[in-house]
């Protein structure tokens, strides 16, 4: 650690030798704690002589890092040489007033800092303090939302402009028609049930994000839910023609720790998903594991193999891996189109599609794999996709094992 | 010479350096100005590239100047020579890197104002950001003296060929699907050019630092162009 190099702590010990232990101690303490703050922070100075160069005079352990200063005195131009920084640094330097700004460092792993400037005012010298703070995340996070707030509100327009357009049409001169009244209604109906459940999968979403750090209590029969929501689907699927297999230990419970209603709705949207995106005639197959280890790359063909086919295998969530804990796995496997290599790991972002399908003809809302990535987050499991282009996608879900009683 | 000289002549070398790496801040920032004016078709951004690049000439004259008065007046030799004759040569190289910078920042107006759009911006972009991080490792070695980082930059010019490529490749392919981006996707071809440039001035830039650090060049030969050989040119790659 670099604590020495805070010219404070070494003025300090200098001239005043009936200075207290105590005194010298907080210096000594504050130069460590300095040292030890994530914030990059230096202290430059610009000797009194005409064009002289700003030099650095210290810098704490995190700047020394991130701007790669070998000592004391190197000049500043020669770690940091962003123009715009440099004239806010020179700018306090000549006028005294303190400033901030933000810059970006560029390149591909382009890092956002904010830069803080203050003039050192108990110094003879032309001395300022500049503070460093990484807001790339927080950049990342106000871009995500304003592209969720453009999506969502967009995702909701689409039926609603329809709608209204219908209305209008039947207040007016097709008031009297019947038949396109009949016609208009029904389109209408499901225009407005399309709205519904993207703001019921909306409000899901943000329920689960509110419990996501709370852990689920409860145990459930992984089997008997898959069971359920098959039933459930029955209606769809035989009106696509699409069947569904599922193959679960017999007579047996397969238990997992976690909340029935979410564990439900995980298992609901991976298999209506599958069964939108099968073409007819085909069979989705589920199949339910009792005891599995976390290792999606157990199951199904090798990475190689997949890769050659153009497709792969992206883990989209993953446990904090102990090697005794035990999974329930559930996989659900179409025969649909699949799905290319690159498109896999962005699957889970809110309101994502893979480029060529169109919201409206399979109608989904875009939420329902983030949901199952929150929920399976909040439950410590996992997820896993595998796909191949014209083969089939398959999603592997792993809920820890639980005990009934 | 006594040592009051010597510490003063350190001095002065060290200020040479230092606007050099004040003109390298700027390029690098000029070329990630343009590169985003062209994406995001800012035209007040590309404007003001344009502006900036006025800063670089200015600059460069004061480098120019200050190398033969520190040649003429301290006559200096060995490492202390080729510091100051590599300073002279890297502000040329800068100076012409931010000329293309300008260039791209000139096309970005025009793009700006293309119909139709063309969605490939992002391709350029990528490789924008790709060339400003070669920009930015080269100019770490100058500053820092770094031989082997600087090596590293020369031996990597090849990814960027790569990217101008399938640029190349993809832009031709939108030509010939809609001759009405002809004129947009000619200026995009020039920008990728003015990229790839950029690209070879930054090995430019890896050579000057093994001169000045260790007297002598790079000996081996460089990986280059070997993305375009003869059976590829003859499907219509440039030249």
């Amino acid at each position: 650690m670099a604590v020495l190099s805070f010219p404070w702590r070494k003025s300090a010990a200098l001239p005043d030798s009936a200075a207290t232990p105590t005194a010298n101690d907080r210096l000594s303490l504050l130069a460590a704690v300095v040292d030890l703050l994530p914030d990059p922070v230096l202290i430059v100075q610009r000797a009194a002589m005409p064009n002289a160069p700003v030099r650095v005079m210290a810098s704490n352990a995190a700047a020394q890092e991130l701007l790669r200063i070998r000592g004391d005195g190197e000049s500043l131009i020669a770690v940091l040489r962003h123009p715009e920084v440099l004239g806010t640094v020179e700018n306090t330097l000549a006028t005294g007033e303190g400033r901030t700004m933000t810059y970006e460092t560029g390149g591909p792993q382009s890092r956002a800092f904010r830069v803080w400037t203050k003039m050192l005012e108990n110094d003879a010298r032309q001395s300022a303090l500049v503070v460093l703070r990484d807001e790339t995340d927080a950049r990342r996070l106000e871009r995500m939302r304003a592209d969720f707030l453009a999506n969502a509100s967009h995702e909701l327009r689409t039926p609603l402009a329809s709608i209204t357009a219908y209305v209008e049409t039947l207040q007016g001169h097709a008031r009297d028609d019947i038949e396109a009244r009949d016609r208009f209604l029904a389109i209408m109906s499901v225009q407005a049930r399309r709205m519904g459940r993207l703001i019921d999968d909306l409000m899901s979403l943000s329920r689960i994000e509110l419990n996501e750090r709370v852990p689920p209590s409860g145990v459930c029969d992984v089997a008997l839910v898959a069971r359920e929501v098959i039933d459930g689907l029955l209606p769809v699927c035989s009106g696509k023609n699409v069947r569904l297999q599922l193959t679960a230990p017999a007579g047996s419970q397969v238990v997992a720790s976690g909340e029935r209603d979410q564990i439900a709705q995980v298992m609901q949207n991976l298999i209506d998903n599958a069964v939108k995106y099968a073409p007819e005639g085909t069979t989705v197959l589920i199949s339910v594991n009792a005891s599995a280890s976390f290792e999606p790359e157990a199951e199904g063909p090798d990475a190689n193999v997949l890769r050659e086919q153009g497709g792969g295998r992206v883990c989209l969530v993953s446990p904090e891996r102990s090697h005794e804990q035990r999974y329930v796995m559930v996989r659900i496997a179409d025969q649909g189109s699949g799905i290319a290599r690159e498109h896999l790991p962005r699957l889970t972002e809110r309101f994502y599609r893979v480029p060529g399908q169109k919201s409206g003809e399979i109608g989904g809302t875009g939420l329902g794999l983030a949901i199952v990535k929150h929920i399976v987050n909040r439950h410590r499991g996992g997820l896993a996709v595998e796909s191949v282009p014209g083969q089939g996608t398959v999603f592997a879900v792993f809920l820890p094992q639980g005990e009934f009683g | 010479m006594t040592e009051h000289t010597l510490k003063f002549f350190g001095e002065e070398l060290e200020q040479l350096k230092a606007e050099v790496i004040r003109m390298g801040g700027i390029v690098e920032s000029q070329v990630a100005q343009a590169v985003r004016a062209v994406a995001d078709r800012d035209v007040g951004l590309a404007e003001r590239v344009v502006i900036e690049d006025e800063r670089l000439d200015v600059l460069q004259h004061e480098v120019e100047r200050g190398a033969i008065r520190l040649i003429a007046l301290r006559q200096p030799v060995a490492q202390d020579l080729r510091r100051t004759v590599g300073s002279l040569k890297l502000s040329l190289v800068l100076e012409r890197a931010g000329d293309y910078a300008k260039n791209i920042a000139k096309r970005a107006l025009v793009i700006a104002h293309a119909d139709p759009e063309i969605p490939l911006t992002r391709s350029v972009q990528r490789m924008g950001e790709l060339v400003g991080d070669r920009l930015k490792e080269a100019l770490d070695a100058y500053s820092a003296g770094d031989v082997d980082a600087a090596r590293n930059v020369w031996n990597r010019d090849e990814d960027i060929d790569e990217h101008y490529n399938s640029l190349f490749r993809e832009l031709l392919t939108y030509m010939m699907g809609d001759p009405h981006t002809i004129a947009a996707c000619a200026h995009l071809l020039f920008v990728a050019k003015n990229l790839e440039r950029i690209g070879d001035y930054c090995t430019s830039i890896a050579e000057i630092v093994q001169y000045e650090v260790a007297g002598e060049e790079f000996l081996d030969p460089r990986p280059k162009w070997s993305s375009v050989e003869p059976p590829a040119r003859s499907s219509g790659e440039p030249a």
